[in-house]
């Protein structure tokens, strides 16, 4: 090679090499790189207890040395005999919304950008028909006349569409009725989201940010525990309290009564016995055949 | 073994070199693409350090102009086997040399398929997840898993098909059948298969009236071999334009028949002297060779004397005694010179064996001998297999992109176009004649909701590309390489907004409830798009690069320590034009 060339070659190489190197650089600006143990953390139902026992303690220093607050990260498993089932008084329902805060609070949901599980719909009298929905009401007071409100949030499905395309088996549903997601196993591709026809799941387009005096530190694996940047969450409800005794955040908060919560398989439920005695109930889109477990009925 | 695999490399080595070298119009397209390609990769880099939040999309309308043009390219590689169909299963010589370059636009738009479903991801690095055996793969429920098979079989074998068929052509060994014929088969059921898997992705979603809808399926494919061929239509002139020696200039004159001084009877040491380049003749018996030998005479032709001329009909052949021969080929109005013949090989063998008009002008570039045989005597020393098969072999070795194979193409696009443009009507009468709920997304598309209507003019402006495309395509007009030309560019534009942006946005408005909330892709996802878009025309010219000069027979195992045949390439560089 003479020198001329050898001059041409290494100037191409060298403009070539700091044109790559240029165009890497935002990866410096990377915040969540994730390490080599979380790169190949295992799925949710081939985790040993073994296997499990050591993910919970790492999230927990994880979030630890984020938020400053040691959490308590549970893996909660469905109960035997139990299938839930949520039940909305659309005649109680004030559309005040509390339900959604409370939801954020309790589930850490990012608050910038924001993310929440309830969407709270208001409807002119009469009409079912979403298309007539008004999604961002802000009235001085609710209720407002000639209008009602009908929370919506995941529908919990018998045969769920969400869990069908999910190329990774990312999320599934639980015998208690729950569909959750593994968010350590989620690979964002939202296949999820266009499919499901309750527009009931969210995707954390960026690292989701929550107020370290906000944090709850009571978590579960599968429901409440910070999610990453990049996977999808959804309502579980809120299967770290539901899955201990207690009920969901969106019903404790209820100042109108409408929500009511329960096993199904329990006879002497509350949601037994509306299921009983109401004539009428909604499931939301029926004719998609998708089943819900989350059912909306009417006081009379 | 290891032999084998040493040839194999050195191959692959000359390949690379030949992909080195290229003029300056070369290094200034593959410059070019190669900085868009960073750019790309830069907006990417601050995607995945952020967050797909730098790009348009939200929860409202997940998915956007990456899965738009990843529906299109699906398209575009399953259109390959429109070249393949006609070849191999009716016998269609015209399109034979395209077979690999429809092949190779597959292998590239695939590539560019994988990578923009890459970019969509939001966990990119979980991508092994997804890997059958190490990650948890939800076959057969989930369409996203059947797509992953579809398109990396594809990839596959059509990555299979042109190496396998490439590599022979340069070993200049005949393919084996059952290495080839049987995986073409696979790739045209496949073909439509990931295309139809892909509009499976969109119409199994039972919650998105807008796409649940039994005639995406068939549009798709409508569309794709729509658009397909006319990118190939589009690619091929450019390669012809370039792999034909930039020597341009007008045709030659003169012709007049050579005088008796310069022509003689050919004697059996003529044929004793075209054994030397040709072994073949070897085989051909004394006895033949005295029979033929009236029917043959030895032309000493100087610089500028034409033997050959484009367009006539006569039934002589030439095999070159010493010497070299220019053939020139008159495309749409310009004089490319096509190749040059050396000692032992052969020219006007087409004409004479299938007396169609000359496909192309011979001239000798410096004082020749030439043997020139009757059809007849050509016959005659081909009932000799080694004989026939030397002959067949260096004819389909010649790669012809003729108009007529151009012209097959555009029949193929001119069908297409008609059953989409129907297709497509079907579906606005169904979705606005019932006037049910569900046309809210379609009136969203074609006419806005509202406020809401920034896809309105870009619908209209692909129906308008389209209907115009359609009827170019009907009139005799697009006969002509520049009206064909149009109509292609316009159908490619028209169906990329169409079936990209035109099928995926609206699916999403409005949400399941009711919601109401626009896309516009962002510039850093813009850019990843065009960068994406780089990479798979830098990788296209590249295969083209390389697979040029082994179809015509220049880079070949033969020539593996002569002289870097790159030298004589330099001058194709495959630039962008058209």
């Amino acid at each position: 090679m003479d020198r001329r060339s050898f001059l041409r070659t290494s100037a191409v190489l060298t403009t070539g090499l700091a044109a790559l190197a240029a165009s890497l650089k935002p990866l410096l600006e990377m915040n969540d790189f994730p390490t080599m143990e979380r790169f190949l953390q295992k799925y949710y139902k081939e985790m040993t207890p073994q296997d499990m026992d050591k993910v919970l303690r790492r999230i927990e220093n994880e979030v630890e040395q984020q938020y400053g607050l040691r959490p308590h990260v549970r893996d909660l498993k469905p109960m035997n005999g139990v299938e839930f089932v949520y039940c909305l008084n659309l005649t109680r329902c004030i559309g005040c919304r509390k339900c959604v805060h409370a939801c954020v609070a309790e589930n850490n949901q990012s608050r910038d950008p924001e993310i929440q599980y309830i969407r709270v719909l208001r409807l002119p009298d009469g009409s079912l028909d979403t298309d007539k929905a008004e999604h961002f009401y802000a009235p001085d007071s609710v209720p407002e006349k000639g209008y009602f409100y009908m929370p919506v949030q995941c529908q919990q499905c018998k045969n769920p569409p969400c869990v069908k395309v999910c190329p990774v088996h990312a999320t599934w549903q639980e015998k208690d009725g729950i569909t959750v997601i593994d968010y350590d196993w989620c690979i964002g591709c939202r296949y999820c989201e266009a499919a499901c026809p309750y527009w009931a799941r969210r995707f954390n387009f960026t690292k989701p940010s929550i107020p370290k005096e906000r944090l709850n530190p009571e978590m579960a694996y599968l429901g409440n525990r910070p999610r990453r940047q990049g996977v999808m969450e959804k309502c579980h409800f809120c299967l770290q309290r539901t899955r201990a005794g207690r009920y969901p955040a969106c019903l404790e908060v209820c100042p109108a009564g409408a929500r009511k919560f329960g096993n199904v398989l329990d006879p002497n439920s509350e949601v037994s016995y509306i299921l009983r005695s109401k004539r009428v109930f909604i499931q939301l889109k029926e004719e998609m055949g998708t089943s819900p477990r989350f059912f909306y009925y009417f006081d009379v | 073994m290891t032999r084998a695999i040493r040839n194999y490399f050195v191959f692959l080595k000359r390949c690379a070199g030949v992909a080195l070298e290229g003029d300056w119009r070369y290094y200034a397209w593959m410059g070019a693409l190669a900085a868009i390609c960073l750019l790309g990769l830069h907006a990417y880099c601050r995607q995945f350090a952020h967050g797909l939040i730098v790009t348009g999309m939200s929860d409202e309308v997940s998915w956007g102009v990456y899965i738009a043009n990843f529906t299109f390219l699906v398209g575009v590689a399953a259109a390959a086997v429109m070249m393949v169909i006609p070849v191999y299963i009716y016998k269609n010589e015209d399109l034979h040399d395209l077979v690999i370059f429809g092949e190779l636009l597959a292998v590239a738009a695939i590539l560019m398929c994988l990578a923009f479903v890459t970019v969509d991801l939001g966990r990119p690095d979980r991508f092994w997840h997804l890997i059958p055996g190490i990650g948890q793969f939800n076959f057969p429920k989930s369409m996203l898993s059947w797509d992953v098979l579809v398109l990396n079989g594809y990839l596959l074998l059509n990555v299979h098909i042109c190496g396998y068929l490439l590599y022979c052509r340069y070993r200049k060994t005949k393919p084996g059948k059952w290495f080839y014929i049987p995986f073409v088969f696979i790739a045209i059921v496949w073909a439509v298969s990931i295309h139809t898997v892909t509009a499976f992705l969109y119409v199994g979603l039972g919650g998105r009236p807008f796409w649940n809808s039994s005639i995406v399926g068939p549009r798709f494919l409508a569309s794709a071999f729509t658009a397909g061929p006319a990118l190939i239509i589009l690619a091929m002139q450019v390669v012809r334009r370039v792999t034909s020696s930039s020597v341009l200039g007008a045709d030659i004159v003169g012709g007049a028949p050579l005088p008796p001084s310069r022509r003689r009877a050919a004697t059996l040491d003529d044929f004793a002297l075209l054994t030397r380049y040709l072994p073949e003749i070897g085989s051909v018996p004394m006895e033949t060779r005295r029979q033929i030998l009236p029917m043959t005479e030895v032309l000493e032709v100087e610089p500028g004397d034409v033997l050959v001329r484009q367009g006539k009909v006569e039934d002589r052949a030439f095999f070159i005694l010493r010497g070299c021969v220019v053939v020139k080929r008159q495309e749409g109005g310009r004089f490319r010179i096509t190749r040059t013949a050396g000692p032992g090989e052969q020219f006007g063998e087409i004409t004479a064996l299938n007396a169609t008009p000359r496909t192309a002008t011979a001239f000798a570039e410096e004082p020749s001998l030439v043997l020139s045989l009757s059809a007849e005597a050509l016959r005659m020393l081909m009932q000799f297999p080694q004989v026939n098969k030397i002959v067949r072999s260096r004819m389909s070795e010649r790669l012809l992109i003729t108009d007529r194979a151009l012209m097959t193409l555009r029949s193929i696009v001119q069908v297409s176009m008609l059953i989409n443009v129907f297709l497509l009507a079907n579906e606005v009468f169904k979705e606005f004649y019932s006037g049910n709920l569900h046309v809210v997304s379609s009136k969203y598309l074609f006419v806005g909701l509202e406020h809401h209507h920034a896809l309105v003019p870009w619908i209209w402006t692909a129906i308008a590309f389209n209907l115009v495309a359609m009827i170019l395509l009907i009139l005799p007009l697009s006969r002509s390489l520049k009206w064909l030309n149009l109509t292609c560019v316009l159908a490619i534009v028209g169906i990329w907004i169409e079936k990209g942006m035109g099928l995926v946005i609206p699916g999403f408005i409005p949400t399941p409830l009711g919601e109401v909330m626009e896309y516009r892709p962002s510039l850093n996802e813009t850019l990843v798009c065009f960068g994406i878009w780089a990479f798979g025309l830098l990788c296209y010219t590249l295969f083209l690069r390389m697979s040029v000069p082994i179809l015509q027979g220049r880079l070949s195992r033969e020539n593996e320590n002569a002289p870097d045949p790159s030298a004589g390439a330099a001058a194709d560089a495959v630039t962008p034009q058209g």
